[in-house]
């Protein structure tokens, strides 16, 4: 998702204009409306950078002596592999809002300095979440604590943006304001990064019992955490796929799928078993798959638009979001850490093969 | 007027995906007109379109090539089509120009005694201006009314013809030829990388550097 | 750039639909195939015209099993291919021929108001696709102006579904006014800036407003992309995003089995000594011919028609074909078109996007505080720069005024109305001594306003003032001189005394001539007609499939 960030970072400073450039143009600073929309992609950048770096002082000392790879035995129990695989979908679900927030921010041409808020906590969370899904050890890490927290304010902090942005708008809380105002349901994904990434450190506090969040069995608030942010996705997938007016069959896809996926998931929590865990697993995979199919689907529809991808810098922006499916992807993965870390839980928490 | 757009000009477009191969055509051709292509009026009517051309859309001095109006009046009145109404008051397009220069040179002699190219500007608004409110009315109108060919055909005709071309397009900061490409920011202040920048009062320099980047 | 084979040449110039084939809208130097008929086998149904009434009533017959084949003076254009961004160049869509224009209020036909090409007018129409407010169907009896049509609402309310449907309007997921309709196919498109202004100001004064329901695309549809918002919508649409009849009705048609003669002007309708309708005279390729047929449809817009109608006079039919009311070209109704302007402190830029992006139909569905009969509803607009700058001069600017106000294009905003006008005799179209280079008498217009229009006219100019200032506009000022739209001159009514067609399109006089488009409405309306029209022929197409299954053609 990151790649479809880099076209427009190359923006229009790189392409030299067709027919020469006149001298003494091209190397001109950027105008002022330039210069905004680029500072806020290279914010975004920056803070990916700056996170990344940030990881890398603080990096975990021990991990690289203690195994080689996931397979191996670790130092750190079974609660700290559940713990690197949800710092790794939150990673991944970091990266759908970053590429999202930037395409979306930059068609609003960063109008507003805030706007910018979302391209460095989603940064940041990728990078407090790699430096997550590299550490073995089994305790929380204050950065990323620190990170993950700012994560979900942002996401808080955005959607009452959000509805502002939208009940402002003639007509208020209209259909119309919904499909084309600032859309309400997206900060929650930054949001739900940030849950996710807490979690992961709360998970990894294992050691000493069954992990817990809040005071609640860990592998249940994880579950319900995956299959309410699949049902959220789905919310707005379904509010935007009726703006497409559901032209394509392949749009009820994701409208179905998931909705059917997250209630396998939640039928766990009190239908317990192999049977329904496994049925829950393929679900969960299925999503995960869709995320990523829909990417594809989305990169057709920007292909099927007016001057096709030879139009990207307007298609990419009035097309299908390209970052948008790849959430539920995200989301997937956590739903499948979860299960997993009710799998080690129940198998005594100890040492086991990693099932899958 | 000319600064509101400093640097904007709606050609650097024209190879880039806002234009497609008809556009470029067509907007070639008129491109193509020279300023003192005329083969439709004769010297005399030429000499009174060129003055009025310059009176009724006075164009920057500095501008490197003028939008040759009378030039193109000229070509549409050579091959172009009619505009699908005519009021009863006015004979076809073509006559009703050929008669009204030949009038308004009349009306510049019986008044001034100079014909109307050799008037001073403000003497050709005058005149202009009577011409618009009815105020003239000689022999050499031979019953066409001045005031209804003023509107219908005069300015309708000019001010079209202007606006048809790029550098009048340049001069308003309109966005030019759209196709393939449109536009993605459609609300209030919103402007796509492609599209002119206005500039704030005393911020020419940043509009400059924005309209050097739109293709 | 020149094509060897035939109808690859210049569109304006050489016919492309022949040779078993026409264009393909849809791909740049396609082709689809076209059954073709003979000229000496008289076709069930050869039809003048292939615009919003035509060309709709060609696919509805078509798919019905009659043969047909429809006639156009106008050309086979390929948007794709042979549309500019341009508004000089794309007058080759309008109808540009010499009419004369007399009366009181001498019109300004051309641009807004005619087509010349397959698929009509809709071809640079703006895409406003509106329903009547159902007590205009019974406008005489209910409210007391004009006349009544001989449909009833509730029929006509699922033939506007019927065409929503082909056209896939785009609309908001409710509409405020009016009984309950279908939803419409797709979602309304982004508001602009100049809708948003519309919006603003109606919600300051307290009324309600709508993004309208447009038959442009606002989702991918079969071959045709989604709307890119370029601007150009009256200029006709070159990414096929507008749904015209010559995208959706005529392909329909074409693959039915119906036959299209572009650039193929008819002249005449010729009848028999029974009083019947034998065929078509046509001019096409510089040769006159004839086309036999068993019925013929006219369809050219309310001023051909009767222009034809009228040139068709033999002995039989002295005053001209289907006149024995003597109405044929009387009650022209256009509808108002007057508009208030002002500036915005914030960048408009109102040349993005289709021009129309939201409405009001308040007045339409308000009678409380009108001085007046009949109804409006007004729009937020989108000029481009010629047509700014002659709205410009039109106040009487010129010289450095001009080119001051001018410089304000970006900034500039507007509402404009589309108004009804009551039907008139006195409002007509006759046919001037003058004849066009077929040979044929060109048509004369006169028209002028009653008191009522006027009447209209100042409430709605006071109202979208206020509105507009409202909304934070300075400087506001009335355009208080353009129409649009042309209807009427061949009336349907339930009285042969008081009309010229029956409410199946039917010609009282001539039983197997039929006149489907704009000429029929008793009254206009306070909307745009194009959905109206494309309503009443879908009607009129069942109808005639429904009389034929009972043998009363």
């Amino acid at each position: 998702m990151t790649m479809a960030l880099l076209p427009l970072t190359a923006l229009d400073a790189v392409r030299p204009p067709p027919g020469g450039v006149p001298a003494g143009v091209a190397r001109d600073p950027l105008g002022a409306g330039r210069r905004r929309v680029r500072n806020g992609l290279l914010a975004g950048l920056g803070g990916v950078a700056a996170a990344a770096a940030l990881a890398w002082v603080l990096r975990p000392g021990p991990s690289r002596a203690a195994g080689t790879d996931d397979g191996a035995p670790d130092d750190g129990g079974s609660t700290v592999r559940a713990g690197r695989r949800l710092n790794r979908a939150a990673a991944l679900l970091g990266a759908s809002v970053l590429a999202d927030s930037a395409v979306e921010h930059y068609r609003g041409s960063f109008h507003n300095p805030a706007m910018i808020t979302p391209l460095l906590a989603s940064g940041a969370t990728i990078a407090a979440s790699l430096h997550g899904s590299l550490d073995r050890r089994p305790r929380a890490h204050r950065f990323r604590d620190a990170t993950y927290a700012a994560a979900a304010l942002t996401g808080i902090a955005g959607t009452a943006f959000h509805l502002c942005n939208v009940t402002r708008r003639p007509g208020g809380l209209s259909w119309l304001n919904l499909f084309y105002g600032a859309p309400i349901g997206a900060p929650a994904a930054i949001g739900l990064a940030g849950l996710l990434g807490f979690a992961a450190e709360r998970v990894r506090h294992g050691p000493d019992g069954p992990p817990s969040v809040a005071g609640l069995p860990a592998p249940q608030v994880l579950t319900v955490l995956s299959a309410a942010g699949i049902l959220g996705t789905v919310a707005e997938t379904a509010l935007l796929h009726f703006r497409g007016a559901y032209h394509n069959p392949a749009m009820y896809l994701p409208v179905t799928i998931p909705p059917a996926a997250a209630a396998v998931l939640l039928r766990t929590l009190w239908h317990d078993g192999p049977g329904p865990r496994r049925a829950a697993r393929l679900a969960m995979r299925a999503t995960a798959g869709l995320g990523l199919l829909g990417t594809g689907f989305h990169a057709f529809g920007v292909h099927r638009n007016m001057g096709g991808w030879g139009n990207w810098r307007q298609n990419i922006l009035n097309g299908p979001p390209l970052p948008a499916p790849p959430s539920y992807t995200a989301l997937a993965f956590a739903g499948l850490a979860a299960l997993a870390l009710r799998d080690e839980v129940a198998g005594s928490g100890r040492e086991q093969g990693d099932g899958r | 007027m000319s600064d509101r757009y400093p640097g904007y000009d709606v050609l650097a477009k024209r190879d880039g995906l806002s234009w497609n191969d008809k556009t470029r055509e067509v907007v070639g051709r008129r491109l193509a007109v020279g300023i003192d292509d005329h083969r439709f009026f004769d010297e005399a009517e030429w000499g009174v379109l060129r003055a009025l051309c310059d009176r009724i859309l006075p164009q920057p001095p500095e501008r490197e090539r003028p939008v040759p109006v009378a030039a193109l009046l000229d070509l549409r009145l050579r091959e172009g089509p009619g505009d699908g109404n005519r009021d009863v008051a006015l004979p076809p397009t073509d006559v009703a120009w050929k008669r009204a220069l030949a009038a308004l040179d009349a009306e510049s002699r019986q008044a001034q005694g100079r014909g109307f190219p050799d008037l001073t500007p403000a003497e050709q608004d005058a005149l202009l201006r009577d011409m618009q409110e009815g105020r003239l009315a000689g022999p050499a109108w031979q019953g066409m009314a001045p005031k209804t060919f003023f509107s219908a055909r005069l300015l309708y005709d000019l001010v079209g013809l202007y606006y048809a071309h790029p550098a009048a397009w340049s001069e308003i900061g309109f966005g030019g030829p759209a196709s393939p490409r449109g536009y993605v920011r459609m609300g209030f202040d919103g402007r796509d990388p492609w599209e002119a920048a206005e500039a704030a009062p005393g911020r020419e320099d940043a509009a400059r550097r924005e309209n050097r980047h739109v293709r | 750039m020149s094509d060897e084979r035939p109808g690859g040449g210049d569109p304006a110039e050489a016919p492309r639909a022949c040779h078993g084939r026409a264009p393909d809208v849809f791909v740049p130097g396609g082709w689809v195939p076209m059954r073709e008929h003979g000229e000496d086998e008289p076709v069930d149904f050869a039809i003048v015209g292939t615009g919003a009434g035509g060309g709709t009533l060609a696919c509805k017959l078509a798919e019905a099993g009659f043969s047909v084949v429809a006639f156009d003076a106008g050309a086979y254009w390929r948007p794709l291919e042979d549309f500019a961004s341009d508004e000089m160049e794309q007058q080759k869509l309008y109808w540009t021929d010499d009419r004369l224009c007399d009366g009181e209020l001498p019109l300004k036909l051309g641009a807004n108001n005619s087509g010349k090409a397959v698929g009509g007018s809709t071809v640079h129409f703006a895409m406003v696709s509106l329903r009547f407010r159902p007590d205009w169907f019974k406008s005489r009896s209910r409210l007391g102006y004009g006349a009544d049509w001989p449909i009833d609402w509730r029929e006509m309310w699922r033939y506007y579904a019927e065409v929503e449907r082909a056209l896939q309007i785009s609309g908001p997921v409710t509409y405020p006014w009016g009984p309950k309709r279908p939803r419409y196919p797709r979602r309304p498109h982004e508001l602009n800036a100049a809708a948003q202004v519309l919006a603003a100001g109606a919600e300051a004064l307290g009324i309600g407003w709508s993004s309208t329901p447009l038959a442009t695309l606002s989702s991918p549809h079969g071959k045709a992309p989604p709307c890119v918002y370029r601007g150009f919508c009256v200029t006709g649409c070159s990414t096929n995003a507008k749904q015209s009849v010559l995208n959706t009705w005529l392909p329909r048609a074409l693959a039915a089995g119906a036959e299209i003669r572009d650039l193929a002007m008819v002249g005449r309708v010729e009848t028999d000594r029974r009083g019947l309708a034998t065929g078509v005279h046509y001019c096409r390729e510089g040769r006159w011919r004839f086309q036999r047929a068993l019925n013929v449809v006219v369809a050219g817009y309310a001023i051909e028609t009767p222009r034809l109608l009228l040139n068709s006079a033999s002995g039989l039919f002295p005053d001209g074909l289907a006149n024995s009311s003597g109405l044929v070209g009387r009650n022209l109704m256009v509808q108002l078109n007057q508009a208030v302007w002002g500036r915005m402190d914030r960048e408009v830029r109102s040349y993005k996007g289709p021009p129309s992006l939201a409405l009001t139909e308040h007045w339409n569905y308000t009678d409380e505080g009108k001085d007046f009969h009949g109804g409006y509803c007004y729009m937020s607009q989108g000029p481009l720069p010629i047509v700014w700058a002659r709205t410009l001069s039109g106040r009487g600017l010129w010289g450095e005024a001009l080119m001051r106000e001018m410089a304000d294009y970006n900034h500039s905003v507007g509402l404009k109305m589309v108004g009804e006008c009551l039907p008139d005799e006195r409002n007509r179209v006759t046919l001037a001594d003058e004849t066009d280079r077929y040979g044929l008498r060109i048509p004369r217009i006169t028209y002028g306003f009653g008191d009522n229009e006027k009447r209209m006219i100042r409430h709605a100019l006071d109202f979208m003032g206020r509105a507009l200032e409202a909304a934070g506009a300075r400087g506001v000022w009335e355009q208080d001189d353009d129409t649009c739209h042309l209807n009427g001159t061949a009336r349907m009514g339930e009285d042969p005394a008081t009309s010229v067609v029956n409410a199946d399109c039917r010609s009282w006089d001539v039983p197997n001539l039929w006149i489907c488009d704009g000429s029929v409405f008793p009254t206009v309306g306070g909307v745009n007609p194009s959905l109206t029209i494309q309503a009443v022929a879908c009607r009129t197409g069942d109808r005639i499939a429904a009389l034929a299954r009972r043998g009363e053609l």
